[in-house]
């Protein structure tokens, strides 16, 4: 981290911006070297820094509680991408989505810039730290003299490591109790379940020993847990093919988890416990049919397979009335069937989520400052005004607490109620550490200079300390980072060893303080009891987390991996409910509880139970920033106030609903064209059966030879002509022709190598967290935010207009297709990463005017933005449709459509073009990473080594799906993988386009009895 | 002793079924009354001022709209991706289309001695050159940064790139170019005599000095009349190929393409069939009010608006058999995806489209099996519309159904233009009829020379024998050559 | 006649002069990759597209000359990163500081020499007392499509004034190659030193 970021980082960033306009002018006026520039030298030249070269800091992912390692990718004292950090245990390398948004957090145009004081007027108006912090001071000293510091409420956001401790250490000193550590998106009854049966929050769940999972609405792949690890996991196990776990969900909603099972259960809600009951043998099949809505020989089955197989995996994760009786029975099961030690290892648990207050605390604490019993209170990170449901009137009961003070970085409708506003560092400017797992901290540094005139609050809290002449010698380090290195375990050394990999061993001190009294939460419910005609279900969003993320435009644009719904909410309802009720996709439909209605567009969904409806939570925002302000509607706003009495975990599924046809009708905004394959065989599954059939030869690939094909024995997926020629494999056919740049003994050497990818469909879980990370890398625009104006009729400033018009722009998008199920019967997911083939005989190269795309001698197909004049007949002739287009000025900032207002811009990734306006862009196979990498090479004399570098998709998906290297060289990864018998290419047969990238076909296991195809 | 006989009464009643008959003009006695007439249709009207402003109006709400469009980048239009051609190359090759028929008329009906092209051809050569003028600008206009479009055109550049010349978008270039020229030249150089007779007819000073510039002091002497009709030889035959070249080479855009629907060898024929069908179309739109406005009925007659409407038949039916050849491939070729793509066309999102095409190209034009209908000004010029309209759509119905519903499932899609691209389609008829409005007030719209060519000569002398009024059928004195008493 | 066809010739003749000059303007047609020209002041610069033989005035003269020349001082002493990055590196303050802290605007006679005082290192001391960096005006500029590095260039033994020109002997330092795509290629391909080849196709630059 630089003291001082060069100016010159940022007038690299604002000038890249400038750049679509630059190429414009340049064209305009012949000339875009005629304004004046400045080159600003540092003061000081920071020793650890090479100007253009990145700098990897390690740090601790603080998006949700699981506390993954991530690399600092810092330039120019400027970080600008985030990456999975290798030697983490969690994450081992991976990151999902939320994790790679958190640039666009820190780089957020709507953080406050300093701190914020509410004027006599009763608006915040900004203000100097001094006076806030004189303020906040003597609100303390109030409080203390007042003697009602016990009673002073602390809500954070949680997060595992020191913090939790020093803030306890802090607020003992004022006398105040415990903070609460709130994370909505926790599994409170699972957790409790969890202590109660192993000892431990979080055991580590070893998908791959499994040879059978059975999920009762666990969304491990959603929201649930650790998502990275248990993806790693779980991807894992897929990898093993054909002794790889079949993969049973339990649930009234596919949901992304769901999809990815070999079979989908569909019950109605609240049924799941008798269920359980049912599989473990202490329930009837009979009632747990009845109430489930499931077939006895459905049942039937799955308990006769789960206990003929060992060692089975059974998971539960539902958010109802009954959740923790329902884990403690799957626990039991478990135990039963001799999972836990092999496939639920209690000795290796994630320790992220200890520490996490029950809904029913907050709640508690909630109802204390309604009844004004809250002489002060301080939130940090948490957003219960958003995130709790309507029904407990945060905001009513904020108006009872004297004095407010909000430490969130955002304008979040929690901190728009706070009296005194004192924004905390991101956590990419911030030092800290987590605990993910026993004996491994996970340190947080910062990697800049922080953006905005902020403070993390942690210093500003032993700031205040130090000012307190009672307290001040409790807090004797000059700031929380020394503090920190104070209470590491082995000192400085350790802790800056730890610094280089990211990781330490040891424990983070505990927190000192007592376990707050445990409250009685008001048990929800039984949800058959409640009011309406359709059961509600309401689910954290994938991307959005729980509602954090929709201030980001990436998370916004993501379309969901399930739905494919971006900059909206949506109500599913089933097909056959919907032809019932009349509906058709795109419908508004009211649902109404007893604590009131939202009006969503319907999706008419396969995947959910023809009894049930659902709204993914998340959006609905009515602060918090340009991205997320009333876009979608929040369906807290219906819940009713109910707990599982057991654990004080919160009931999201708690309710029936009416649902009604508004007869209003607005388009959903969607990035799905067919959700059908018709047959065209881009995403391929194999049955197990067939896999065996395959490896024994007993059915062959097909490969048609074709005139002119070099020898198939030559990279089998890669036969293409300019491939061959790249290998020398046809140079002798080609007589007297020059081959140039093209031929294998050019003087260059360019034409030795072929950049190559697979994609490993059996892995692929459809996370899409390679979406967001080509976003990052490739300064992909997002298009779709309601400012971005389409200035077309009737998309007047709608959110998601430009994607209505399909013109995202992501390089590499999730095709999710549907298999089966017109009947209404189980379906099947397919998902597949579809991006720039880099085909070697690219129907996209003759046809442009210009040469803006050709084909490079090492097998990349490039699009040269500069030279392109914007015929799109490229994309016309692109049977993958896989060309994005610039339909505005995404880069200018003069722009309404300007897709990085201020200072979003700072996270354009310096080695890439921002691409101007009216010119094709596509995926270029990070085409900057390969130019970086030979020159790595060509200054270290040598060649570039086998797997040395990857793609940003590559490197970032948990499921390690996608291999990226050079198919010429068997020593890379990628070129044995190309010769896999499972790998296809997608529309060769028809095209004899020559595709650069392999798809592996996806294995999947039919139910033992009947072994029907895929 | 030359045998002296009456006209043939047939003959002088001109039926239409006497094969040489339609060449005749009984409305014309003489050679003065050629360019007395058509010199008159040269003065300007209200009716006329008024057409010009609107047009130039239109073309103004064109322009503007387009400078918006170039100034917001090209999303204003109703792109929506995979659909990245629309409104504006439809109605590019609609406008290449359009520039076809004259050159079929003036030069390949020349070459096959169809008389009836004689009082017709100017004003669909005349055409021909302004819908070139007009294709010509959409290539440019819809491009993504159109002031870079010279890099389509090859020249010797400090970056030492060429154009990629495997690409069907630069033979465009030439292939419109080349049009261009070749049919320019040719209305001129047709043009001189005419220059010539207006030069001395014309009383307006200035208006006699700029036809005399344009004459190129052309002096009515046999030795320019040889090089002329050579010259117009040459000319006829050498844009004969380029009559078929051309809009081969603007179907190869598509042909040349991978897309469903696209990629056929049939295209060349069948857009070269269509364009004629189109320009044909397009030359009853605009030939029939000028024969009603400038009185000149006499001139362009029943006749060979009859005659234009059988080849306007033909071709018409030529268009159909290309449609049922498409979906017979499109069904015989046994391709799923192309099967697919043929269902959609005329029962998926489009359907109404495509019904448009077929109803407007195949069914109505089927009426001119009717002789009342093909001499009745008033269907033909309806009908006319109509083909307009139809040929319009037909492109439309190749190209957009075609993008919007390819080999990727996932990214098929729908298109709705916006107003961006009305308006510069708008703008596309109101340059084009500006061309047209300001060339009918100061060129002669019927070939004052080719008419008097066909407009029986004075005899010398009286005939001996009395009662025989001179302008008979009869040839065999010899007629005094045009212009020799000047 | 004659008149009549100048009234059309020369006014055409004269269209498609400018026609050309504008294109070979755009394109740099006319240009020729060694043609320098010299202090056209801080906005002149050559024909063509290229602002070749730029040479803006500095906040600070600084002379090439006397600290190459008179005091050998290497390039990379303080473009300290061209061998090692995409970008050369522009001093720090600091770094200039390290002698001049030492070596002030006033020096006396010394061996034969009559004492002179230096704006130059006045100005430079200025800057460092008010804690401000130097606003260097940008000479070499690229536009941001074009990836540049200058580390590979340099690691194949290209010297510094191949495109920087003899900088050592420049008191003003001025654009010294054009810096148009097609200079670049010319080297590329060979044209200039065999040994530095380089593949020449879009995607080495343009990404």
């Amino acid at each position: 981290m630089s003291e001082n970021p060069t100016p010159s980082g940022v007038r690299r960033r604002e000038f890249l911006k400038i750049l679509g306009a630059g190429g414009v002018a340049t064209a305009a006026i012949g000339c875009s070297s005629d304004r004046v520039e400045k080159l600003i030298p540092y003061l000081n030249h920071p020793d650890e820094t090479v100007p253009m070269v990145s700098n990897y800091y390690a740090s601790t992912c603080r998006e949700c509680s699981a506390g993954c390692g991530v690399l600092l990718e810092t330039r120019d004292g400027r970080t600008f991408k985030l990456e999975g950090n290798p030697d983490h245990p969690l994450n081992r390398g991976a990151l999902c989505a939320r994790g790679q948004a958190a640039v666009q957090g820190l780089y957020n145009p709507d953080r406050y810039r300093g701190p914020m004081m509410r004027n006599a007027s009763g608006r915040l108006v900004p203000t100097t730290w001094d006076a806030a912090l004189k303020l906040l001071a003597q609100k303390l000293g109030a409080v203390q003299g007042s003697g009602r510091a016990g009673s002073a409420l602390f809500l954070n956001r949680h997060e595992s490591g020191s913090f939790p401790a020093f803030l306890d250490e802090w607020l003992a000193a004022y006398g105040m109790p415990a903070h609460l550590s709130v994370d909505p998106l926790a599994d409170n009854a699972v957790i409790a379940a969890n202590r109660q049966s192993y000892g431990v929050s979080w055991p580590w769940l070893a998908f791959s020993a499994a040879r059978l999972i059975v999920s009762i609405g666990a969304d491990f792949l959603d929201a649930w847990g650790a998502n990275v690890p248990q993806q790693l996991e779980f991807a894992d196990a897929r990898a093993r093919l054909a002794d790889a776990p079949r993969f049973v969900y339990v649930g009234p909603r596919r949901s992304l988890t769901g999809c990815n099972a070999d079979q989908w259960i569909a019950c109605r809600p609240g049924s799941e416990l008798a269920i359980a009951n049912a599989l473990s043998g202490r329930g009837s099949l009979d009632d747990a049919a009845t109430a489930s809505d499931v077939p006895v020989a459905t049942l039937q089955a799955l308990k006769a397979e789960l206990t003929g197989t060992r060692p089975p995996l059974v998971l539960s994760g539902v958010a109802a009335g009954d959740a923790m009786e329902l884990a403690l029975v799957v626990n039991e099961l478990n135990k039963q069937l001799g999972a836990v030690g092999t496939t639920v290892l209690p000795d290796r648990a994630i320790t992220s989520f200890d520490g996490i207050a029950t809904d029913a605390d907050v709640n508690a604490a909630i109802d204390a400052m309604r009844a004004g019993q809250v002489p002060l209170l301080m939130i940090r990170g948490a957003n219960p005004v958003f995130t709790t449901p309507r029904y407990v009137a945060v905001a009513d009961a904020l108006k009872k607490v004297p004095f407010k003070v909000s430490f969130s970085s955002y304008p979040d409708e929690t901190a728009e109620l706070c009296d005194l506003v004192l924004p905390d560092h991101h956590a990419i400017e911030s030092w800290g550490d987590a605990q993910p797992m026993a004996n491994v901290i996970s340190v947080q540094q910062p990697g800049m200079a922080p953006v905005y005139d902020t403070r993390q609050t942690a210093d500003v809290l032993i700031t205040l300390a130090k000012a307190n002449p009672g307290i001040a010698s409790k807090f004797a380090a000059p700031n929380y980072m020394r503090w920190l290195i104070d209470r590491y375990p082995g000192g400085s050394t350790a802790f800056t060893l730890a610094l280089e990999k990211g990781v330490g061993t040891g424990a983070v001190a505990a927190s000192p303080a007592p376990r707050r009294p445990a409250v009685t939460p008001k048990a929800a419910t039984p949800i058959g009891q409640t009011a309406g005609d359709m059961y509600l279900v309401v689910y954290p969003s994938a991307a959005l987390g729980d509602g954090s993320g929709a201030n980001k435009p990436w998370l916004q644009e993501f379309p969901d991996p399930v739905t494919k719904i971006c900059w909206q909410s949506w109500v599913e309802i089933n097909q056959q409910t919907a032809v019932k009720l009349g509906v058709d996709t795109g419908d508004i439909l009211r649902v109404e509880t007893a604590q009131g209605a939202v009006e969503a567009p319907a999706y008419v969904f396969m995947g959910i139970h023809k009894d049930t409806v659902a709204i993914p939570f998340g959006l609905g925002h009515t602060a918090y920033g340009r991205y997320a302000a009333g876009i979608g509607v929040n369906p807290g706003d219906v819940l009713p106030a109910g707990f599982d009495a057991k654990s004080g975990a919160f009931a999201w599924t708690a309710t029936k609903a009416t649902v009604t046809k508004t007869g209003a009708y607005t388009p959903i905004v969607t990035t799905e064209g067919s959700a059908r394959q018709h047959g065209r065989g881009i995403a391929q599954a194999l049955t197990v059966q067939e896999l065996a059939d395959l490896a024994a030869g007993r059915e062959k690939e097909k490969v048609e030879a074709m005139p002119g094909m070099p020898n198939t024995e030559y990279l089998p997926g890669l036969r293409s002509p300019m491939a061959a020629d790249a290998q020398g494999v046809v140079s002798s056919d080609i007589k007297h022709k020059e081959q140039g740049m093209y031929s294998p003994d050019h003087w260059s050497g360019m034409a030795k190598r072929r950049w190559a990818m697979t994609v490993d469909l059996a892995r692929c879980t459809g996370c899409q967290a390679c979406v967001t990370a080509c976003y990052a890398e490739n300064n992909i625009p997002t298009v779709a935010a309601p400012y971005q104006e389409v200035h077309t009729a009737f998309l007047h400033g709608v959110a998601g207009g430009n994607i209505l018009k399909g013109r995202e722009m992501n390089w590499i998008r999730l095709e999710r297709y549907w298999e089966g199920g017109e009947d209404g019967g189980d379906f099947e997911a397919r998902f597949v990463p579809m991006l720039c083939q880099h085909c070697g005989n690219a129907p996209c190269e003759p046809v442009c005017p210009v040469y803006a795309t050709y084909h490079s001698p090492d097998g990349l197909n490039v699009q040269v933005y500069n030279r392109c004049v914007g015929t799109r007949y490229c994309s016309n002739n692109c049977p993958y449709k896989v060309r994005y287009f610039n339909w505005f000025g995404y880069g200018e900032p003069a722009r309404p459509q300007y897709a990085w207002p201020e200072r979003l811009s700072w996270q354009l990734n310096p080695d890439v073009t921002v691409r101007g306006k009216g010119v094709m862009e596509k995926c270029s196979f990070c085409v900057q990473r390969i130019r970086e990498a030979e020159h790595r090479a060509k200054a270290e004399g040598r060649a570039v080594r086998p797997d040395e570098f990857t793609t940003s998709c590559a490197q970032a998906c948990p499921s390690r799906a996608i291999t990226f290297g050079d198919a010429a060289d068997n020593d890379w990864t990628v070129a044995k993988l190309a010769l896999d018998q499972r790998g296809y290419h997608v529309f060769q047969e028809q095209l004899n386009t020559f595709p650069a990238v392999v798809y592996l076909k996806k294995v999947n296991h039919p139910a033992p009895a009947a072994s029907a195809g895929a | 002793m030359a045998t002296v006989t009456r006209p043939d009464e047939d003959v002088l009643r001109l039926g239409p079924n006497i094969p040489h008959a339609n060449i005749q003009l009984p409305g014309v006695a003489e050679y003065e009354q050629v360019t007395r007439e058509i010199q008159r249709t040269l003065y300007p009207t209200k009716l006329w001022f008024a057409g010009l402003s609107f047009a130039i109006l239109c073309m103004l709400i064109g322009a503007a709209t387009w400078a918006w469009q170039v100034y917001m980048g090209l999303g204003v239009a109703g792109y929506s991706p995979p659909v990245m051609w629309g409104v504006y190359i439809v109605t590019f090759v609609f406008w290449v289309g359009i520039g076809h028929a004259g050159t079929l008329i003036s030069a390949i009906l020349y070459l096959f001695r169809a008389g009836f092209r004689t009082t017709i051809y100017r004003c669909a050569e005349a055409m021909t050159v302004f819908a070139i003028m007009t294709a010509g600008l959409f290539p440019i206009l819809h491009l993504g940064r159109p002031w870079k479009f010279f890099w389509l055109i090859p020249y010797p550049s400090w970056r030492l790139i060429w154009p990629q010349f495997k690409s069907p978008l630069v033979w465009d270039v030439f292939a419109i170019l080349t049009y261009l020229t070749v049919s320019s030249t040719f209305l001129y150089i047709g043009l001189l005599p005419d220059f010539a007779a207006l030069r001395d007819a014309e009383p307006r000073p200035l208006r006699k000095h700029i036809y005399g510039v344009l004459s190129l002091g052309w002096r009515n002497s046999e030795l320019e009349w040889r090089h002329f009709a050579r010259a117009y030889l040459f000319l006829a035959a050498f844009s004969t190929p380029l009559v078929l070249s051309v809009h081969s080479t603007v179907s190869f855009d598509f042909a040349m393409a991978d897309t469903p629907g696209w990629h056929a060898t049939l295209f060349a024929p069948y857009f070269v069939a269509g364009a004629i069908f189109s320009g044909i179309g397009m030359v009853f739109t605009i030939i029939i009010p000028i024969r009603r406005w400038f009185h000149l009925k006499h001139y362009v007659t029943l006749n060979h608006l009859d005659a234009a409407a059988k080849l306007c038949l033909f071709t018409s039916l030529v268009v159909g058999t290309a449609y049922l050849t498409e979906f017979f491939i499109g069904w015989i070729g046994g391709n799923s995806i192309e099967q697919s793509y043929w269902w959609n066309r005329v029962f998926g999102q489009w359907w109404w489209a495509a019904w448009v095409m077929l109803t407007c190209n195949c069914v109505l034009p089927l009426t001119l099996f009717v002789q009342k209908l093909r001499r009745n000004t008033t269907w033909l010029f309806t009908l006319s519309i109509f083909i307009n309209l139809g040929m319009w759509f037909e492109r439309f119905v190749i190209f957009d159904p075609s993008l919007s519903h390819e080999f990727e499932p996932w990214q098929w899609t729908r298109y709705a233009p916006t107003y961006v691209d009305w308006a510069i389609l708008l703008g596309s008829f109101g340059w084009f009829t500006m061309w047209f409005m300001l060339f009918i007030k100061n060129f002669p719209v019927v070939a004052i020379s080719e008419v008097k060519e066909i407009v029986p000569p004075r005899l010398r002398t009286p005939h001996p024998v009395e009662g025989i009024e001179v302008t008979g059928m009869h040839l065999e004195f010899e007629p005094e050559t045009p212009g020799e008493r000047d | 006649m004659t008149k009549r066809r100048k009234r059309v010739v020369v006014p055409g003749l004269a269209a498609l002069a400018v026609v050309a000059v504008l294109l070979s303007a755009y394109t740099g047609a006319t240009q020729q990759p060694d043609t320098v020209i010299k202090d056209r002041g801080s906005w002149g610069y050559s024909a063509g597209s290229s602002p070749q033989g730029r040479s803006p005035i500095q906040p600070i003269a600084f002379p090439h000359p006397t600290h190459v020349q008179t005091l050998g001082m290497n390039c990379l002493y303080c473009h300290f990163s061209a061998n090692k990055s995409p970008d050369p590196g522009m001093p720090a303050v600091g770094t200039c500081m390290g002698c001049h802290l030492v070596i002030g605007p006033n020096r006396p006679a010394m061996n034969g020499r009559p004492a002179r005082k230096s704006e130059g290192i006045a100005t430079l001391q200025k800057y460092w007392a008010q804690k401000k960096p130097v606003p260097w005006v940008r000479i070499h500029h690229v536009p941001d499509y074009v990836n540049f590095a200058h580390m590979p260039h340099i690691n194949a033994g290209v010297t510094c004034q191949t495109c920087h020109g003899q900088v050592q002997q420049m008191n003003r330092v001025y654009q010294y190659a054009s810096l148009n795509m097609g200079w670049c290629i010319n080297c590329h391909v060979g044209n200039v030193n065999p040994k530095w080849k380089a593949r020449y196709d879009c995607s080495v630059c343009h990404y």
